[in-house]
């Protein structure tokens, strides 16, 4: 019995990727303020510095995509940073002294722009 | 089961001025690595080296020498946070000074070594540097001194020596 076809391809980069995508989504508590894209990145970049401190809030991060109706984006971040932005993004845990998280639905080390 | 192995950072306290030399606690220089590293590397950095701490395990207040250990595989992060120290804090008082590093060793040991063979060096350097005759006298009877009583003595009395050569050449 052949199994059944995957819904997924994985693919593996073997040579050292140039960046990494991430596609996160920020979950807020209704009725708060929105981000716009400029505090979204300035979010993500205080996230990193209270973890990381001023060498990982000099990480270029980029902030490529980003829906405000649906609080989803997706980020650019080059390889040797992406460990840093990933646990930075998940230990943020307030914006604006309100509950909020980073879900990290994808990522990637291919453009996004071939996918 | 392996044990944890550590790298000690020999580095040197440059004060401004020579009058900062209270300033120099084992309490002031740990707090002030542990901010420059809290800056630089954040929580992060903090924890890396405070499990082992960025520990001062040796500090000679009137050579103005430091030994701190860390971890081994937080070296890199320790040494790239030192040059970012810019004063010593301690009973309210405040001195503007630099951290230079001198050497990372394996052993307590070893740094030992280095810097009896790097205060030996100095002595030359000032012999060459110096302008005049009880001077040189002087710097010649310490460089003797501690070539001669190599084998018996330790590096205790030829940091002293170097110290008191140290200050005939800045009075």
């Amino acid at each position: 019995m052949a199994p059944p076809p995957a819904t997924f391809e994985r693919r593996v980069l073997r040579s050292a990727a140039g960046h990494h995508y991430l596609r996160v989504r920020l979950e807020l508590p209704d009725g708060g303020a929105r981000p716009n894209a400029a505090q979204l990145k300035q979010l993500v970049v205080a996230a990193l510095r209270e973890l990381h401190g001023e060498v990982g809030a000099a990480l270029p991060v980029d902030v490529l995509t980003y829906e405000e109706k649906t609080l989803s984006a997706i980020l650019r971040v080059v390889s040797s940073g992406f460990v840093k932005l990933w646990s930075a993004l998940t230990l943020l845990g307030f914006y604006q002294n309100r509950r909020c998280a980073f879900r990290v639905l994808q990522f990637t080390c291919k453009s996004w722009r071939q996918s | 089961m392996v044990r944890f192995k550590n790298r000690y950072v020999l580095c040197q306290v440059v004060a401004e001025e020579p009058r900062g030399r209270p300033c120099i606690e084992e309490r002031a220089v740990g707090s002030a690595v542990k901010d420059a590293i809290a800056r630089a590397y954040g929580d992060y950095g903090l924890a890396c080296c405070s499990g082992a701490g960025p520990a001062v395990k040796y500090l000679n207040a009137y050579t103005g020498t430091v030994l701190l250990r860390c971890r081994k595989d937080f070296y890199r992060l320790l040494c790239s946070a030192l040059p970012l120290v810019r004063q010593l804090e301690s009973r309210g008082l405040r001195c503007p000074c630099f951290l230079s590093t001198l050497h990372v060793g394996g052993t307590i040991r070893s740094c030992q070594k280095f810097l009896i063979q790097y205060n030996r060096r100095q002595l030359l350097t000032l012999l060459q540097n110096c302008t005049n005759e009880d001077e040189r006298q002087r710097i010649r009877q310490s460089v003797l001194s501690c070539s001669l009583t190599e084998e018996q003595s330790h590096s205790g009395e030829e940091e002293e020596e170097e110290d008191e050569d140290d200050g005939t050449e800045t009075d």
